[in-house]
């Protein structure tokens, strides 16, 4: 089986604060950390590496120091990692970067055959769970989303249980397919220390531009359609009300009441019957 | 199991000196460190003195991350909102050959140890050596906290910080005690460099430092320190841990302590606090410096006590140490002994350095302070109410102020005290 | 400046495992008077759980400066470094 896991490279996003004045994010002194999902993702893969044998190879965007990343990746466990850096994928979005992570796929598709893709539910600095999914669509793979379970994978299929809003769901696809997948999916290994050094030593391959024969116009800026108009800050929340309920408990309780129904938490409707259950 | 010639277990200023000093005689080094990377678990006020690094990496300053050249050491004594201070400065410490540099360990130590790897040495990091492997009485290897954890070595050169777990099961230390360890606690205060060049009085790119005694500790042994970064400050507080307990002081109540004093209040307006920090400052001095050696091991930087705290000298003797250490290592290695005599090389040329000696010119300050708990409240006020009398214009002729002069200090400690201070000052320092 | 909001400003990577533990909690219920552990932990990690009688240890805003280790009077606290990997890390050290 041949496994292969999207990792990004992301800002710690408990570090970074939001400038009150410009609005700005400021990122300066803010430490790198592998996309918490992508860490679900890899854990995953090597697992089932280790249970089915086969390998594993790294896929990542980013600038140079993303090296870093990859080497801590190398360190659970994965046989190879490849790095896509270069000028001209700077800048790009969802929809561009799911182009290029889908052309260096598919390039190690051709000489390695792929039989699952693995990539985290969303980055936790843009939140769009665009670039999973349209990784599986260029590739022409189908695509499983919000994994938190690998039921079953054999030589043909994978069965998984993926989360909804009103539950979970077990879905499953042909090979090869692509998962994107939630921090239930397991919990992350401890690196043996045989494995710690290989990855102290391990240099990553380094694809740039030339690597592939990529078009130019779908990358970067000019390929990248979205456009953020604004950032700013939501504002904070109000602290809740606290009520003292030892004193006079029945008062108290019809006060809680009153402002339930006061501020239209729960809405007086007799007639209506229950929603969702 | 895989085997290395020097393991060497920390990855601060003295475990990567002494990796790299190691590895740049051809030594299979590995550094084995607990952090991300090293750094992370790596705190001090924020000195590092120039000397000793280019012993190291020669002509660091051209490269490394370093906040600002000092070139003013500024040393105040606090009596509640009074203050009386001394300071050097010179220009030309802002240039070659330098004197001291501020820098933040985080920065400094990662790069550092990009040199050692660029030495080839190996770096595992987010890994703890939990015991030393033993074959006999020789020291041949290290147990990490993974699986398939073990590794062998020729030498391991113990660099583990001044929480000495290792050195404690080694034989060579006993655990640290309450009166000879300061803890600390430090501020990463931003401010716009404008501002910090404003405040301290210099050129752009300069840096100053100040030392506060008195009451900046409340009385009690310890010290305040105020370094200047490129945007930030680093403001800190440590005490013996002993008199600390004793007098019920949290140390962040004594670090606002400081904060609060009118002087150092006005230099950090309007900043924002971007971090806070706690450390143990190794100070035993010369008595209580551990065993350094045994077979196949070696022991350096703070593990070994190696801090001078009167001259606020620590990551020096700590990058000496290690360079020494991985020196000793090789040439034993090379020469097939690494027997007990053979590591004692060690100590040796550590005796011949300015590191030991030091350590053993302050030999009686510890005891000094510790038996004399009064000096650092007594005298801060003594100096500070003389100078204040002094200075005072309010018509009384000089003649009777001196005597007015001799009178407080009198009031304040007996003749027989203060010959006793002087003396056991004068046997301590000097 | 609170000391919880400096904490706030400190990062940390929690391990899901405690790396401290109170070697025996009727030493400090009984002979222990004055729980200095509440006062010199530079953190505050420590503090004295008045309902259960026990010292509560929030593990996770240790500093590991190692304070506790030689601090508390019984030597009680058994206080060890975090798995290599998690706990404090600094920002600028």
């Amino acid at each position: 089986m041949h496994f292969v896991v999207c990792l990004k490279q992301v800002p710690d996003t408990s570090e970074v604060r939001i400038d009150p004045i410009t609005n700005t994010l400021m990122r300066e002194g803010v430490p790198s950390i592998i996309n918490p999902y992508d860490m679900h993702g890899l854990e995953e893969a090597i697992h089932l590496k280790e249970k089915l044998g086969g390998k594993v190879t790294i896929v990542c965007m980013g600038p140079p120091q993303a090296k870093e990343a990859l080497k801590k990746a190398m360190s659970f466990g994965a046989d190879r990692a490849v790095l896509l850096s270069d000028r001209a994928f700077g800048g790009s979005d969802s929809l561009a970067t799911a182009y290029i992570l889908s052309s260096a796929i598919q390039k190690i598709h051709e000489t390695e055959p792929i039989d699952l893709v693995f990539t985290g539910k969303e980055a936790i600095d843009g939140d769009t769970a665009q670039t999973g999914p349209g990784i599986a669509q260029r590739l022409g793979f189908p695509q499983l989303t919000y994994t938190i379970k690998v039921r079953e994978l054999t030589d043909t299929t994978v069965t998984v249980e993926r989360k909804t809003e009103s539950g979970r769901q077990v879905v499953q696809a042909q090979l090869p397919a692509l998962l994107t997948v939630e921090k239930e999916l397991n919990d992350l290994s401890y690196a043996t220390l045989p494995n710690m050094m290989k990855a102290a030593v391990y240099e990553p391959e380094m694809w740039n531009f030339n690597s592939l024969p990529f078009d130019v116009r779908k990358m970067g800026l000019k390929g990248s359609p979205t456009s953020v108009s604004r950032i700013f800050a939501p504002p904070g929340r109000i602290g809740g009300e606290i009520m003292d309920g030892m004193k006079d408990p029945v008062a108290t309780a019809a006060s809680v009441v009153q402002k339930i129904f006061q501020q239209n938490i729960i809405m007086y409707k007799p007639q209506a019957k229950g929603g969702n259950q | 199991m895989e085997n290395f010639d020097v393991i060497v277990i920390g990855g601060g200023p003295a475990g990567l000196s002494a990796a790299i000093s190691a590895a740049q005689v051809g030594m299979k080094t590995v550094v084995i460190e607990r952090g991300d990377y090293p750094g992370t678990k790596n705190v001090m006020g924020g000195i590092l003195y120039t000397k000793a690094t280019d012993m190291v990496v020669p002509e660091f300053w051209k490269e490394a991350p370093l906040e600002r050249p000092i070139i003013e050491q500024r040393i105040a004594m606090l009596n509640g909102d009074e203050s009386i201070m001394a300071a050097y400065r010179d220009p030309a410490w802002a240039s070659e050959p330098y004197n001291a540099h501020s820098i933040l360990r985080v920065k400094f130590d990662r790069w550092l140890a990009l040199q050692a790897e660029k030495a080839g040495v190996m770096i595992i990091t987010e890994t703890l050596v939990e015991n030393l492997l033993y074959k006999g009485d020789n020291v041949v290897g290290v147990r990490t906290g993974r699986a398939e954890g073990d590794l062998g070595a020729k030498v391991v050169i113990l660099a583990e910080g001044v929480n000495n777990f290792l050195a404690v099961k080694a034989g060579l230390a006993k655990p640290l005690k309450a009166e000879s360890v300061a803890i600390t606690v430090k501020e990463i205060i931003a401010l716009p460099k404008e501002t910090i060049e404003d405040r301290f009085c210099l050129d752009e790119g300069q840096g100053a430092t100040i030392e506060l005694y008195g009451d900046s500790t409340a009385g009690m042994m310890g010290v305040g320190f105020i370094y200047t970064n490129k945007d930030s400050i680093s403001i800190g507080v440590g005490a013996i841990l002993a008199p600390l307990i004793h007098n019920n002081w949290t140390p962040n109540d004594l670090l606002e302590y400081l904060k609060s004093k009118p002087y150092v209040k006005r230099l950090l307006h309007g900043g924002e606090t971007k971090e806070y920090l706690s450390h143990l400052i190794p100070e035993g001095g010369y008595t209580q410096v551990p065993k350094l050696h045994r077979q196949g091991l070696l022991v350096v930087g703070d593990t070994a006590m190696l801090m001078n705290s009167l001259n606020r000298e620590g990551s020096n003797l700590a990058m000496i140490s290690g360079k020494i250490a991985g020196e000793v290592a090789a040439e034993s290695i090379k020469a097939d002994d690494v027997s007990d005599q053979a590591m004692m090389v060690y100590e040796t040329r550590l005796r011949d350095s300015f590191v030991l000696k030091d350590l053993h010119h302050y030999r009686h300050m510890g005891k000094f302070f510790e038996n004399n708990p009064h000096l650092l409240r007594a005298y801060p006020k003594i100096f500070s109410n003389a100078v204040k009398l002094y200075l005072t214009a309010d018509g009384t002729p000089k003649k009777e102020r001196q005597k007015e002069i001799m009178k407080m200090v009198l009031q304040n400690r007996s003749i027989g005290g203060l010959t006793k201070d002087i003396y056991g000052a004068w046997r301590a320092l000097l | 400046m609170k000391l919880d909001d400096k904490l706030f400003l400190v990062r940390f990577n929690t391990d899901k495992l405690s790396h401290i533990k109170i070697t025996n909690p009727d030493i400090c219920l009984k002979q222990c008077q004055d729980k200095p552990c509440t006062r010199f932990c530079p953190a505050h990690v420590y503090d004295w759980d008045e309902e259960e009688k026990r010292i509560s240890v929030g593990y996770e805003g240790c500093l590991e400066c190692g304070t506790c280790l030689i601090g508390c009077p019984y030597g009680n606290i058994d206080w060890k470094y975090p798995r290599g990997g998690f706990g404090v890390s600094w920002k600028n050290g």
